[in-house]
């Protein structure tokens, strides 16, 4: 016996899947025609889609919007690049980056959890601006100019190794981690955990009565939305080979919630497929005019105003359909 | 130690002041604007950095910097007016209202931005100060127009309390913020009073950036630095109150202030957010209460 909710995250699944297929077949015709520069913004499109899936676990499941979380996206991307230029290894970096998540969202979870509604969403803003503003001044971390020099990596995945310097490699790997973040997430989200964060998202106040502790619940929330930016983050050295300040400031924060909201709120899948679609048109609109701005405040303003269940609100009752006619 | 406080500490206690009343325009805005509508507007910055813009082109044209103070909220009310019904009244009644009126002001001062951008370049221009030279109090070289804003924006920030807590016009504002069914029922003219205090709260910070421009440059961007603050403020004072905002405002540019002769200005901002965040964990409802709640 399944509810609505595990139905709808089944059918999420399928579009998970159906985006995979068409990125492996991406990458097939990437490889045949030899392209670099569209695989490269391919991947870059993943990577932010890794920290949407970050805004979403926050947003989508446990009510709380948060406008900083481009601050555990640049730690971890800083933190891999610091780690990758002192001793080149994936492994080291990934685990580098995961234990910032972890700490830093403690710390941040501590101090941002202490509010909600409006109040937690400026403080998370606040947050990712003071660090921002504190790496932009540190000269032993580049300043304002960031971090070069961030070596070519062989990644030894067992089987196979894959150069970073490999656009087709890089790509398909970047397809792993995101995967298994979102494998990660929408298991989470599906056991009782998932389901208490849905629980104080509707009524807060009640789920104390329940006997769970919300404190708790919220800053594994936290926890868990930090690591997966952070997890995000530290691909983005490996892609470009530096980072700057600007991946920390809020317009990274902002375009990371704008995902999430054309995706579709709480689908977790939504927020893949609205960073693609989101890098697609910041690339298209970027090559026509240098005040990109301008046109993506007006898409954000027409999603929220017609379309405030985003993509995933016109596919959901499709796919919806479709799983529930196999199961009474 | 005298000429310490002389040349160095009642300066910097000036520049603070005067950087604190504009802080404590903005400020007010967001909160009425919080107070009253229940609404985060994000687009609050580029609001402040249109004011300053509009001046930049209306002193280019030859109007007096004093006309310039008159002018730019005339021409903002309408502009605040139309956005409240034309933008954020289409996702007033949605459901949650914080998060989607949120981002849709957000998406509009992208807009804002952008938009300044486009018309003015990315580059950053410099007025001249309308009121040039120092004045010599007790021995401390003042300059006129840091003078000149800190009694400007005292006037006006006691004007909007009084409007505010001393007028019929008030009354009404504060009956909607209290219970807008109540009012409304009474016969107050709840839209047009939501509309209007958007409007006024867009106004000031449009005076705001009129009163800064000469002495940080006009940039497109000017907005987004300088709202982080004015959310501090309106945080440690309570969101929606207007004498918590005149209190921290004051209190936080003068810790920025005095704190920057000590370490690193740089280092200035998150001694100001720590203190939010002790805020925060002490007494997360801000100094003072909310808009027609107290």
């Amino acid at each position: 016996m399944h509810d609505a909710l595990t139905l709808d995250a089944r059918a999420n699944h399928w579009l998970a899947l159906a985006l995979g297929l068409a990125c492996i077949g991406t990458a097939c015709i990437g490889y045949a025609i030899g392209d670099t520069f569209y695989l490269r913004l391919a991947t870059e499109a993943l990577i932010f889609g890794g920290l949407a899936l970050a805004v979403d676990i926050l947003l989508g499941y446990t009510g709380l919007l948060s406008l900083g979380q481009a601050l555990y996206f640049g730690l971890g991307a800083y933190v891999s690049a610091v780690t990758l230029i002192a001793f080149p290894s994936f492994w080291t970096a990934m685990g580098a980056a995961l234990a910032t998540g972890l700490f830093g969202g403690l710390i941040g979870g501590l101090i941002a959890n202490r509010v909600r509604g409006v109040y937690f969403a400026l403080i998370t803003f606040g947050m990712a601006q003071v660090a921002a503003k504190a790496i932009y001044n540190t000269r032993s971390l580049g300043a304002s100019d960031g971090l070069i020099g961030v070596p070519v990596l062989d990644v030894n995945l067992g089987i196979v190794t894959v150069s970073t310097a490999s656009p087709v490699g890089f790509f398909l790997l970047a397809l792993g981690v995101v995967t298994l973040l979102y494998a990660l997430c929408s298991y989470l989200m599906d056991t009782p955990f998932g389901r208490l964060l849905i629980a104080i998202r509707t009524n807060e106040a009640r789920v104390p009565f329940l006997g769970f502790r919300t404190t708790t619940l919220r800053l594994g929330s936290f926890v868990l939305a930090s690591c997966v930016a952070s997890l995000s983050g530290a691909l983005y050295p490996m892609l470009r080979g530096f980072v700057s300040p600007e991946l920390l400031f809020f317009s990274t924060s902002g375009n990371a919630v704008i995902t999430v909201i054309l995706g579709g709120v709480g689908t977790l899948v939504g927020a893949l497929y609205g960073s693609i679609i989101f890098t697609i048109v910041k690339s298209v609109i970027g090559s026509w005019t240098e005040h990109h701005l301008i046109v993506i405040g007006i898409l954000f303003m027409a999603v929220v105003i017609f379309l405030p269940k985003g993509l995933m609100g016109l596919a959901q009752p499709l796919m919806r359909r479709m799983v529930h006619r196999g199961k009474p | 130690m005298l000429e310490y406080i002389q040349f160095v500490l009642a300066p910097q206690v000036v520049t603070g002041l005067a950087l604190g009343v504009a802080v404590i325009l903005v400020a007010l805005g967001l909160t009425i604007i919080f107070g009253l509508l229940d609404v985060i507007n994000m687009s609050h910055g580029e609001f402040y950095a249109m004011g300053a813009f509009i001046a930049l082109a209306l002193g280019q044209v030859g109007l007096p910097f004093w006309a310039l103070l008159i002018a730019v909220p005339l021409l903002m009310l309408p502009i605040g007016y139309v956005v409240e019904r034309g933008l954020i009244q289409r996702v007033f009644n949605s459901p949650d209202r914080h998060v989607t009126t949120l981002l849709l002001t957000f998406g509009f001062g992208l807009v804002l931005e952008d938009g300044l951008r486009l018309i003015f370049g990315p580059n950053p221009h410099r007025p001249e100060t309308p009121i040039p030279g120092a004045i010599e109090i007790l021995g401390t070289y003042l300059p006129l127009y840091r003078l000149f804003m800190v009694g400007f924006g005292g006037l006006l920030i006691l004007a909007t309390a009084l409007i505010v807590y001393r007028t019929r016009l008030g009354a009404m504002v504060r009956a909607a913020a209290f219970d807008r069914n109540m009012a409304a029922s009474l016969g107050v003219p709840v839209e047009k009073v939501y509309a209007g205090a958007f409007a006024f709260g867009v106004a000031l910070a449009g005076i705001a950036g009129v009163l800064l421009a000469p002495i940080y440059s006009v940039f497109p961007t000017m907005g987004r630095d300088f709202i982080l603050l004015a959310f501090t403020v309106i945080i440690v004072g309570g969101m929606g109150s207007i004498g918590g905002a005149t209190i921290a405002g004051l209190f936080l540019t003068q810790v920025q202030a005095i704190s920057s002769l000590y370490i690193s200005p740089v280092w200035a901002d998150p001694i100001v957010f720590a203190i939010m965040v002790i805020m925060l964990v002490v007494r997360p409802r801000g100094l003072k209460g909310r808009l027609g709640h107290a």
